[in-house]
């Protein structure tokens, strides 16, 4: 509760007024609603951007909450907005030292899946990076190890794509459990 | 035919120990024996487990039933409770834990995720785990409560003393 008080009372959140002042060119958009801080940045500095709110000594957003994606190609106005990238990553962090949170998201091209990984930065970024990569396939270069983590090795596609049948395409009936290594 | 009952036909004592000797079969003896000290193993993979947990504490106390005594390995035990939902991935290591379990054996499918896949008609859950592994008794029910495992427990109990062979051996003799 504290958290949302001492955001609402400060006119415009300080992590907005200083990504404005440094980070200007990679903002895309940036939105404030009830206290919750969003923004969006271009792919070519994102790292930079994260890199920045981590370090910087007045944010630091020591914490990263979450990675993950979404996939936006059924929703249209996310799709116009953005340039037709399909996938959004978002990171979720979270300063102990300000107490507030904020929600960073990169919208990501089809034809081009890479994202820079973050596991520099935060070692626990590890096993986010190697979900969304298992969940979406987007590509986060510099991970030391991106295999898929919760579906079998032998997995293929992507399954929490809107174009992948809720239903599977069939592995849960072909799925060969006598070969997997238990 | 028991001990006891060649010690009544051998004469002689027969009238002295009226009362304090009966006869039965050894079968019924080992089935006795066998349905009052079920081990489980349980495999709590979901929400399901929850419940099952609260069925074995102080509060519902399946040790009424001789059933306390819970295994986690599958070598020491004869009763494998499947609660909860069991994904394509996870399904090898349920077929091997019961592949590891001494026969006889019975299963359990708890809930409505380890007997149909339950609301997650998904890409990685299995549809039922009696695809793959042989299932005595089906608890219904989201989570089912500690009385329904309770029940399942009973009629494993009773299908021990009516004499009948687990799934699994039914299964493997057809
Ligand atoms: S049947 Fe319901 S309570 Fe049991 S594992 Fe499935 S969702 Fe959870």
């Amino acid at each position: 509760m504290n958290e949302e008080k001492g955001i609402a009372e400060q006119a415009s959140p300080l992590v907005l007024e200083k990504l404005a002042a440094h980070h200007s060119e990679a903002l895309l958009a940036q939105r404030e609603t009830r206290g919750r801080v969003g923004v969006v940045v271009r792919k070519e500095q994102a790292y930079a951007v994260l890199e920045y709110l981590k370090t910087d000594p007045e944010l630091a957003y020591t914490y990263l909450v979450d990675v993950t994606a979404v996939d936006n190609s059924q929703m249209e106005s996310e799709l116009m907005q953005f340039d037709y990238a399909r996938f959004m990553v978002v990171y979720q962090l979270y300063s102990y030292q300000g107490q507030c949170r904020v929600q960073v998201k990169v919208p990501v091209h089809e034809n081009d899946l890479s994202v820079p990984s973050v596991t520099g930065l935060w070692r626990g970024a590890n096993w986010l990076e190697r979900e969304t990569y298992d969940m979406f396939g987007i590509n986060f270069e510099g991970h030391p190890e991106l295999r898929r983590i919760l579906m079998p090795d032998d997995f293929e596609g992507y399954p929490l794509r809107k174009d992948y049948p809720l239903r599977g395409r069939g592995e849960r009936e072909s799925f060969n459990f006598e070969k997997q290594n238990v | 035919m028991g001990l006891a009952k060649t010690h009544i036909q051998s004469g002689q004592g027969a009238a002295q120990t009226d009362g304090n000797i009966i006869t039965t079969t050894i079968d019924k003896v080992v089935n006795w024996g066998r349905k009052n000290s079920l081990w489980p193993m349980p495999f709590g993979t979901a929400c399901c487990a929850i419940e099952m947990m609260a069925t074995l504490a102080s509060k519902f106390d399946l040790s009424r039933f001789g059933s306390e005594a819970i295994r986690f390995s599958p070598r020491q035990s004869d009763l494998l409770i499947v609660s909860g939902r069991i994904s394509i991935k996870m399904m090898p290591v349920l077929k091997r834990i019961y592949d590891q379990m001494p026969d006889p054996k019975w299963v359990i499918s708890m809930g409505a995720c380890a007997s149909c896949g339950g609301v997650f008609d998904t890409y990685t859950l299995i549809q039922g785990v009696d695809q793959f592994i042989p299932v005595d008794v089906y608890i219904p029910g989201c989570p089912p409560r500690p009385e329904d495992l309770i029940d399942a427990v009973m009629q494993v109990q009773q299908k021990i003393a009516s004499g009948a062979a687990p799934k699994g051996i039914e299964v493997a003799y057809e």
